[in-house]
């Protein structure tokens, strides 16, 4: 048994790094749910058994970013089902949400302008975004298939990523 | 000053988009500048919040969507490439690029210089490649490695656990039997012996034979074959099983007791055997390596199973 066990990698990370992952998630925001968060976050790792990682204090960190990026984001859904919610009520009293299918058919109708938001940015945006964020391709693995530099990535990246923050910055806007 | 907020509001929003690109990678390591980024005012990680919320928003509806985009022909032909790469990973990277396959081609052509590398039974090992790329050697494995090439590998039999840093221009390619596994950045264990071949995943995903079934498995999932059989089976595995050998631990799954004695044998060095008829019942259970080693005799508690010593050896069978 000269390898080290694999999962003692993450939990010996965890344990050597609590005070850090904790100053982590307070920079993020986290405030008194601190401690709940990386607790919850150590449980769900600790439960679902991960294999062996690579890097297991980046592989903690990411964990706990993802999870505060997840709150966040159903923060947010949560606000907008409520604005949503009044819209419709205000408008057609009296009535259960809209049918599941014309919700589709939104999603649909936005997926399709988000495409061709992406589209319009230069097929190379629109393929690196895809491949990094759909495919979850690493961006290095990413530059070497487009035959671009890891910078090159980045930059198509953030461009996407700027014209997705806009899209939802006029999207809110608009709900509001 | 209503313009100096605005510069300032963009400046923040700069910053993370640069922030939401890196950190999302998984090969970045720069948490403790990011966390010192985040703790330079509290207004980042807000910035940071909405840019990575409207990218995941994004990529959700891009994928809800569907490879095929219906109501606009002229998006449809622009995208082809990318919906091509979605549905095949190896077709949609041939695809990408013809200097691609190009290399890839160039890279079949050096020639082989292979060696072999051999664990007894009970003795472990890791064999460390270039760029980063492992592989740990449980008990009884022989492996082919090349000298001139540094992305291939043959399990030849016994169990071995893959860290693969990912190169598309070269994927690592592992043989087992006549089945092939093309890496796509990926921590995997390989076993293959004379009773069947299985790949769990644990990170990443590998590809498993290109050319012909071409099944993608991804983390938690275990593909295995029973040897002389053409069946194929997907199934869900738990993380912590995957590569357990390195912990010492074994787990029997309706294994015949045949697999276990070869399993034990491969593990502890110590020579198991079967008495009586070997299809005779399965065994399924969890088992510690090292208490073995010093008394195989705890097995008959363990498994349920008899254990006798037999010369050298142990030998197992159904009580």
């Amino acid at each position: 048994m000269s390898a080290p066990p694999p999962n003692s990698g993450l939990e010996a990370a965890f344990l050597a790094h609590r005070q850090q992952l904790l100053r982590f998630l307070q920079a993020r925001g986290a405030g008194d749910a601190a401690e709940d968060i990386l607790h919850e976050v150590w449980i769900r790792i600790a439960t679902s058994g991960t294999g062996p990682v690579s890097a297991p204090l980046a592989y903690l960190h990411s964990a706990v970013n993802a999870a505060m990026i997840d709150r966040y984001r159903s923060q947010r859904q949560a606000e907008k089902r409520e604005r949503d919610w009044s819209g419709v009520h205000d408008a057609d009293s009296e009535t259960s949400p809209e049918p599941s299918a014309e919700r589709r058919l939104a999603a649909m109708q936005e997926a399709a302008q988000v495409l061709a938001m992406l589209n319009g940015l230069g097929p190379r945006v629109a393929m690196a975004f895809r491949r990094h964020r759909i495919d979850g391709i690493a961006q290095k693995a990413v530059a070497a298939e487009l035959g671009v530099s890891l910078s090159t990535v980045e930059s198509d990246l953030r461009t996407a990523y700027r014209a997705l923050a806009e899209w939802k910055a006029r999207a809110g806007g608009e709900a509001q | 000053m209503a313009s100096g907020e605005t510069n300032r509001d963009e400046t923040i929003r700069e910053q993370a988009l640069g922030w939401a690109v890196r950190t999302n990678d998984p090969g970045f390591t720069e948490w403790a500048a990011f966390t010192a980024w985040l703790e330079a005012e509290p207004a980042h990680a807000e910035a940071y919040d909405a840019v990575c919320a409207a990218v995941l928003d994004g990529a959700d509806l891009l994928r809800s969507a569907g490879p095929a985009n219906d109501g606009s022909p002229a998006e449809e032909t622009r995208l082809t490439p990318a919906a091509a790469t979605r549905r095949r990973w190896l077709g949609g990277a041939l695809a990408a690029s013809a200097a691609l396959v190009l290399g890839i081609g160039f890279w079949q052509r050096e020639r082989p210089a292979p060696f072999v590398i051999v664990t007894a039974p009970g003795e472990t090992r890791t064999v460390k490649l270039e760029n980063g790329t492992s592989i740990a050697l449980s008990g009884g494995t022989r492996i082919e490695l090349d000298h001139n090439d540094a992305r291939r590998a043959r399990l030849e039999r016994g169990e071995a656990l893959f860290t693969v840093r990912h190169d598309p221009k070269a994927p690592f390619q592992v043989a087992v039997g006549e089945d092939r596994l093309v890496d796509i950045g990926t921590v995997f264990d390989v076993r293959h012996d004379r009773h069947g071949m299985s790949v769990a995943v644990s990170e990443g995903a590998v590809q498993f034979n290109p050319e012909a079934e071409d099944v993608r498995i991804s983390p938690g999932q275990i593909l295995a074959r029973a040897a002389g059989s053409n069946r194929y089976v997907l199934s869900p595995i738990a993380m912590d099983r995957i590569g357990e050998w390195r912990e010492g631990r074994l787990t029997f799954e309706g294994a015949s007791l045949d697999q276990v004695a070869a399993e034990l044998t491969r593990t502890t060095g110590i020579p198991f055997s079967v008495r009586g008829a070997k299809n005779a019942g399965t065994v399924s259970g969890s088992v510690l390596i090292d208490p073995i080693r010093k008394d195989p005799g705890v097995l008959g508690s363990l498994l349920g199973l008899n254990v006798t010593p037999r010369g050298q050896g142990w030998v197992i069978g159904t009580p």
